[in-house]
């Protein structure tokens, strides 16, 4: 689920951090760089994990800051096919599930990959909340928010960032993009073997 | 920014959670003075529920060690850490192509995680002192072999 990656990053810091030590200012720049951001094909950054070299120092002409060369390490969140991990409900609607980590929330469990054989009964508490049902030897068990629900990983996704706010296409998708703003990495998750769905199917 | 090598070594739960408890999170009730962001302190709160919250490095290295005669991949050994099943229906799930490899050792296996690793925070509170013991015995049994 996490990994470590290596970087290296060209870094400008500004004067005013010239009064912290440099290991500090300089965690301190990639912090706001990084943290909490999504590197295409890596993942999602959890945290800095070390600092491996700081080289440079120069000040380029007409610039009043001096410029780095930090390599350095990150932990990455990024979960691979076939991975199992256990996540909460956080919607259930006609497309199937949506779950979360609590730091990472892109998690879709589209119908197809649902357990099967189902169906969905509409649900009184939410609005367009619908609450999808397993059969299972002519017994039905739901799929609720109470317990954590365990998923295997189907695939990753790193949707390119959306350039033009075209005319044409904004009248066709407008109603997609109201529902779904644009999440740089999208985990799609199958509940549809034994062992997965909500914990209690199983223990 | 230049990518020097993407992937340069997996962490357990474990790991990232001991990580973070070294920077300081969860030391601090408010939130405020520890040096941690916020966006690690949701990952922190994340790990606290899984069963990394109650795991030791001492735990992990003899895990890994009585993981190596069932010869599975490192992936796999990093999930069983990191969901730690406690029937053989959820090794099943982990662990590719169950069936041929383990046989008649999957049951063998769920008893060795069962044993080696602390349980769930949720079914935790109840039998702490059995842990307690069962880690006992497993260190008198490590010195008998030994």
């Amino acid at each position: 689920m996490f990994f470590l990656s290596e970087l290296e990053q060209t870094l400008r810091l500004p004067p005013y951090l010239l009064n912290q030590p440099l290991n500090e200012a300089i965690k301190g720049e990639l912090d706001s760089l990084f943290l909490d951001k999504v590197i295409e094909k890596l993942g999602l950054c959890i945290s800095v994990y070390d600092i491996r070299s700081i080289d440079g120092g120069l000040i380029f002409p007409g610039d009043g800051a001096s410029t780095y060369t930090v390599r350095f390490r990150l932990v990455m969140f990024r979960p691979f096919v076939g991975e199992v991990i256990s996540a909460r409900l956080k919607e259930s609607t006609k497309d199937g599930l949506r779950l979360s980590l609590g730091f990472f929330d892109d998690i879709y469990v589209p119908v197809p990959l649902l357990a099967s054989p189902n169906h969905s009964e509409p649900d009184p508490g939410h609005k367009d909340g619908v609450r999808w049902v397993w059969e299972y030897e002519g017994e039905n068990y739901p799929i609720d928010g109470t317990d954590e629900i365990r998923f295997r990983v189907h695939n990753v996704d790193y949707p390119p960032i959306p350039l033009e706010h075209g005319k044409d296409s904004d009248q066709k998708d407008s109603e997609q993009k109201d529902l779904k703003p644009f999440a740089p990495m999208v985990v799609t998750g199958s509940i549809d073997a034994d062992g997965l769905g909500p914990i209690s199917w199983w223990v | 920014m230049k990518i020097v090598e993407a992937n340069a070594g997996a962490l357990t739960n474990f790991e990232v959670l001991d990580l973070l408890r070294s920077r300081g999170a969860g030391k601090d009730p408010t939130r405020v003075i520890a040096s941690v962001s916020p966006s690690e302190f949701k990952v922190f709160d994340y790990l606290e529920q899984t069963p990394a919250c109650n795991q030791t490095g001492e735990i992990v290295h003899k895990f890994v060690d009585e993981c190596k005669k069932y010869d599975l991949a490192k992936a796999e050994i990093l999930n069983v850490l990191n969901m730690r099943p406690s029937s053989a229906v959820e090794v099943y799930t982990i662990i590719e192509e169950c069936d041929s490899r383990m046989d008649e050792k999957i049951d063998e296996y769920v008893e060795t995680i069962v044993r080696s690793l602390p349980p769930h925070p949720s079914q935790a509170e109840p039998n702490d002192e059995t842990v307690e013991s069962k880690e006992e015995n497993m260190d008198a049994q490590q010195a008998e072999t030994v």
